[in-house]
């Protein structure tokens, strides 16, 4: 924990809001979640559809063959046909977007790129921009790990990361910020997580994993930040356990969202990806 | 023949002994407990409350308000008291077929308890259920599982990866799936690069990718396996969970209720069901479903828990509804929907074990309900279903409860009529009914009833909640209830009116505040009873004593008589005089019922007038011809003539038209006559009197009048105390005839006459007189003949 002055201004606000779009229904769902927090932020809202090279390059071997995800069925594939259906899916995005932002009266583009979906999007996004996605592909599965191009943009994006998945209405209302007592950026986090707490009137909880018990000092670091800003928090000093415990505590705490910052140790443990397997919910990490 | 002695006032009148009665007031009597005079009943009660064998239910036979109800439903509470409460009834769910609910029995008292288990069962599933899910044995289980679960999923993916990546192929996904392509450095190679390769390469390239493409479809569709086989370890690993949590609560009642294989047998299917529910049981925010929870409740259908005894019920409604139960509905949003919680039971269900006392024609009045009562008696099984079902009205699926055995003893209460309608036109009917409880209608009065009558109207007064009474205004209840009877050797037995009278007593008793009911105020209840339904009769009167209706009351005219007749309107009867003429003229020995030939008269006055026909013809013309053609009618009657309690006055009267000699019009005559002339019973000489005496009363001074009735009839006269007074005084006789010609004597003052040997009648008497006139009758006719049939002659000579 540090006392350091912010570097960045902390209202986020000043960003835009990237949401990368692929025409799948965890994209659109996460595109109505960037809109919501655009709607918010007052923010503009661009929306990124990478047509992915490789995918281009593989349709054009004479040789290529679509394996179905569901139903195994091997069947041809060629650059046309995969043409057509990306330039259908950037429609489709197009609508989703026009849909979604220009209803609440947004202002909102669309990116259309070619490329690799990290690269476009580092190339895009700023440190003030707040990055939204939603888990693609087969690692949407429930249960399965994280996708390679989450993890790239986890790690690399400059700004703030927010992997969205598909919510269950449970009564899981609470914001919670899981912080490490030794890490750089927990201001800026436990910022992102009260103005999380704020805009959805959820309370608030604060994970600290330290390997010291109690840590007095970083608890009385958080207090000062939270009266502050004249927030109130639940505040858990957690000794620095194992993903699957992180997770039953998260549950515990009736945990809707998770804030957490890219220094977390979490990330260095390779625990990420158990992190993930564990919870579907929606995961805010920040720079 | 000598004319017979007149009534004296004590044979028209049955005083009750004062010294029969051995207290002051009723306050000192006990309660009877059971009525006085009904050995018949009780001992059919008795008979067939015990009797156990099939069809012996009970049809108590009796006239509408004689205590039918309250005397079964007394004796049946005595009855029933010593015998052992039966069941408690319950239905529960049938997890086999939920449209059939199950039935259970439990002991007496067992069913509020077994209920309150089940809620708290449901209550600690609502809770403990979903901890279980969310304990943290749980929850790393299934991490677990759904781990290792994914891991496989995922891990033949993951190693075609792996092996594409070795080969320097990429596996890509697409939109809708994935494809494999050669790539370098981590990036797919341009096709047109790649058509540069040698032929050797692609041909390696493109065998792994073939090969590649291969496995992945493989794999993936063994992907539904997978997900098949983790929902099920999933279900399994629930079932283990719930089967633990329930281990405990569930195990406790199963040892409560072991003594009831029935119901542990349901409390296993219980567990079943909650286990093979489990996952609705997961979601701990809004608990299970409330559809689901309520399959584990108890439907407590017939609960003995306050139950003394056998029960004894009366089903005041008896329909088909109230009598076998029924399901509810329940309407949610404009449909109407029910479950087994809404099955209630009927009187049967709560009888069941015990007694049911029906009233015979309420129940015969409902729809379906006499039929379903024999079914049920039938078939010895209580089955709820609803009229519409049973008429096939409707065709909806509904519940159809498992029928609860039934062992019922069912009492019927009903007038005699419909007791001989049922057992004549419904062949079941003595089947089911086979023991007849006759009620008596009246009580023998001897010296031993007294007391055990006057402890009768003692509890009847308690009953009534009225003031106690005198020992004179029981004696005159007693005089009373003779009068009610009709005969001075009976007493009535007839509760409601009894009860009645007593209520009124005791209302003129408080309206003079009095404190104890005494002679008076009876007679005053009596009296105004009287007055109130006196209104046609005092029309009746007033017509008579206005001359309107016709009736002599004084001097003699021939070929006309007093005669008496009775009418009932509604719960009263009172008499009066109607005048009889007789018309007599030569003919061919008939005697023409003006009544009948109008089609007024019925077939009894028919047979009676009948009879005199044969009488006249036997006694007076022997062997001759009757050369008579006689009339007979009742005058100024439009309503019709039925009975033949008017034999001995048309007889009178009929030979007074005959021999030409007058009746005394102060008397009036009822009685029946055979074929000999000897006098028999009739009904409603009290009435017929005293409706006469008030004819004879209104029209001026009474002096010598009288009746002429029944010597047979005279125990049955219980006069009134003006009637008795008048006699007292010499102005009113009574004469017992037991002969048609001591009722001549009497009416015409003149000797009826024997005749001697042959046949012929002394010189002056009645009798003679009818004889000669006869006489003169045959000869008239046989002059008439003669001229006929010498008329006749001339004309067929002069033809």
């Amino acid at each position: 924990m540090t006392d350091q002055p912010e570097s960045r201004p902390l209202n986020p606000s000043s960003g835009r809001v990237l949401v990368l779009l692929d025409g799948s229904r965890l994209s659109l769902l996460a595109l109505e979640a960037a809109a919501e927090i655009a709607a918010v932020r007052g923010a503009e809202v661009l929306g990124v559809f990478v047509e992915e090279v490789d995918v281009l390059r593989s349709a054009g071997y004479g040789f290529a063959r679509e394996v179905g995800a569901s139903s195994g069925a091997t069947r041809p594939l060629d650059s046309a046909m995969m043409e057509m259906r990306l330039r259908g899916l950037a429609d489709q995005a197009r609508r989703s977007l026009e849909q979604a932002v220009g209803g609440r009266g947004l202002r909102q583009a669309l990116k259309l790129c070619r490329g690799s979906v990290i690269h476009e999007v580092l190339g895009l996004a700023t440190p003030d921009d707040l990055v939204v996605m939603g888990r693609a592909g087969w690692s949407a599965m429930p249960g399965s790990r994280l996708g390679s191009t989450a993890r790239g943009l986890i790690r690399k994006a400059p700004g703030d990361v927010l992997l969205w998945t598909d919510l269950k209405p449970r009564q899981r209302n609470r914001v919670v910020v899981l912080l490490n007592d030794d890490q750089l950026e927990n201001h800026r986090t436990l910022s992102a997580a009260m103005e999380l707490a704020r805009r959805h009137r959820q309370p608030l909880t604060v994970l600290v994993r330290s390997e010291r018990a109690g840590n007095p000092d970083a608890v009385r670091a958080i207090e000062q930040q939270l009266a502050a800003h004249d927030a109130s928090a639940r505040i858990r000093v957690i000794p620095r356990a194992s993903a699957l415990q992180i997770a039953r505590l998260l549950r515990e705490e009736s945990a809707g969202q998770l804030v957490l910052s890219r220094q977390c140790s979490v990330f260095d443990e390779h625990d990420m990806d158990r992190l993930v397997v564990e919870l579907n919910l929606p995961i805010t990490v920040t720079s | 023949m000598t004319v017979p002695a007149p009534l004296d006032i004590d044979q028209v009148y049955h005083r009750c002994p004062l010294e029969k009665l051995e207290f002051e007031t009723t306050e000192a009597l006990e309660n009877l407990e059971l009525p006085c005079g009904q050995e018949r009943v009780l001992r059919a009660l008795e008979f067939g409350a015990s009797m156990q064998a099939d069809g012996f239910n009970l049809f108590v036979l009796g006239p509408s308000g004689a205590g039918k109800h309250e005397l079964v439903e007394r004796f049946l509470g005595k009855h029933a008291s010593d015998q052992a409460v039966p069941s408690d009834w319950c239905h529960v769910y049938n997890f086999e077929n939920a449209d059939r609910p199950r039935a259970l029995a439990l002991p007496a008292g067992q069913g509020r308890e077994f209920r309150k288990d089940m809620n708290g069962l449901a209550d600690e599933l609502r809770t403990a259920i979903p901890a279980t899910f969310e304990s943290e044995e749980y929850q790393s289980r299934l991490q677990e599982l759904q781990e290792e679960m994914a891991k496989r999923q995922h891990q033949g993916l993951f190693d075609i990866q792996e092996e594409a990546n070795q080969n320097n192929i990429a596996m890509i996904t697409t939109p809708a799936g994935f494809t494999f392509a050669p790539m370098r450095n981590g990036e797919v190679i341009d096709p047109e690069e790649y058509k540069k390769f040698s032929d050797e390469e692609k041909e390696l390239v493109e065998s792994k990718v073939e090969e590649l493409q291969k496995k992945l479809q493989q794999t993936i569709q063994q992907i539904p396996r997978l997900r098949k086989e983790v929902r099920e370890r999933v279900h399994a690993l629930n079932e283990e969970m719930v089967q633990l949590t329930l281990g405990g609560p569930m195990g406790e009642l199963r040892q409560k209720w072991s003594h009831l294989p029935e119901v542990v047998d349901y409390l296993d299917q219980v567990r079943e069901d909650v286990v093979e529910h489990a996952e609705v049981f997961q979601d701990s925010e809004n608990g299970p479903p409330v559809g689901l929870l309520v399959r584990y409740r108890v439907n407590l259908l017939v609960d003995n828990a306050e139950t003394e005894g056998a029960p004894v019920i009366y089903e005041d409604l008896p329909n088909h509804q109230h009598l076998t139960g029924q399901i509810e509905h329940r309407a949610r949003q404009g449909t109407l929907y029910t479950d087994f919680t809404l099955i209630k039971g009927g009187s049967m269900h709560r009888a069941n074990g015990g007694y049911l006392i029906l009233d015979a024609r309420r129940i015969l009045t409902q729809p379906m309900a006499w039929e379903s009562l024999k079914r049920i008696l039938f078939s010895g099984e209580i089955r709820i279903e609803s009229l519409e079902r049973l008429y096939g009205l409707v065709s909806t699926v509904s519940l159809q409860p498992e029928p609860i055995p039934v062992s019922v003893k069912v009492i019927l209460l009903g007038d005699r009529t419909l007791y001989y309608l049922l057992s004549h036109y419904d062949p079941d009917f003595l089947d089911l009914f086979k023991v007849e409880a006759d009620f008596e209608d009246d009580l023998d009065r001897d010296d031993a009833c007294y007391s055990l009558y006057a402890r009768m109207i003692a509890t009847m007064s308690r009953a009534v909640k009225a003031r106690p009474l005198t020992r004179d205004a029981v004696a005159r209840l007693i005089e009373h209830a003779s009068r009610l009877a009709s005969d001075q050797k009976k007493l009535t037995a007839h509760d409601r009116v009894l009860k009645d009278l007593l209520t009124e007593a005791d209302h003129w008793a408080g309206q003079k505040a009095a404190t104890l009911i005494d002679a008076t105020h009876v007679q005053q209840a009596i009296d105004e009873r009287e007055y109130r339904a006196s209104r046609v009769r005092d029309r009746s009167m007033e017509q008579i004593s206005r001359g309107v209706v016709k009736i002599a009351t004084r001097g003699e005219t021939v070929g006309q008589v007093n005669g008496l007749s009775v009418l009932r309107l509604g719960a009263s009867m009172f008499g009066q005089p109607t005048r009889i003429t007789a018309t007599a003229r030569p003919g061919k020995g008939q005697v023409v019922d003006i009544e009948r030939e109008a089609k007024l008269g019925g077939p009894i006055h028919s047979k009676a007038v009948m009879i005199l026909s044969r009488f006249l013809a036997s006694r007076y013309a022997g062997d001759g011809d009757l050369s008579l053609s006689a009339s007979l009618a009742f005058e100024q009657s439009y309503g019709g003539v039925e009975g033949d309690s008017a034999s001995i006055a048309e007889t009178c009267v009929l030979l007074s038209a005959i021999a030409d000699v007058p009746l005394k019009q102060a008397f009036a005559v009822t009685g029946s006559m055979n074929q000999h002339g000897e006098v028999q019973a009739v009904g409603g000489v009290n009435e017929k009197i005293e409706g006469f005496f008030s004819v004879c009363q209104n029209a001026g001074e009474l002096d010598s009048h009288g009746v002429l009735l029944p010597a047979s009839n005279v125990e049955h006269l219980m006069l009134k105390q003006e009637v008795r007074d008048a006699m007292a005084e010499g102005h009113f006789t009574i004469y017992p005839i037991s002969d048609i010609s001591e009722a001549i004597e009497l009416l015409t003052g003149m000797e009826a006459g024997v005749p001697d040997e042959e046949g012929r009648y002394p010189e002056g008497s009645f009798n003679s007189k009818v004889q000669a006139r006869l006489k003169a009758f045959a000869e008239a006719s046989r002059k008439s003949d003669d001229d006929k049939a010498n008329g006749e002659g001339g004309k067929t000579s002069d033809d």
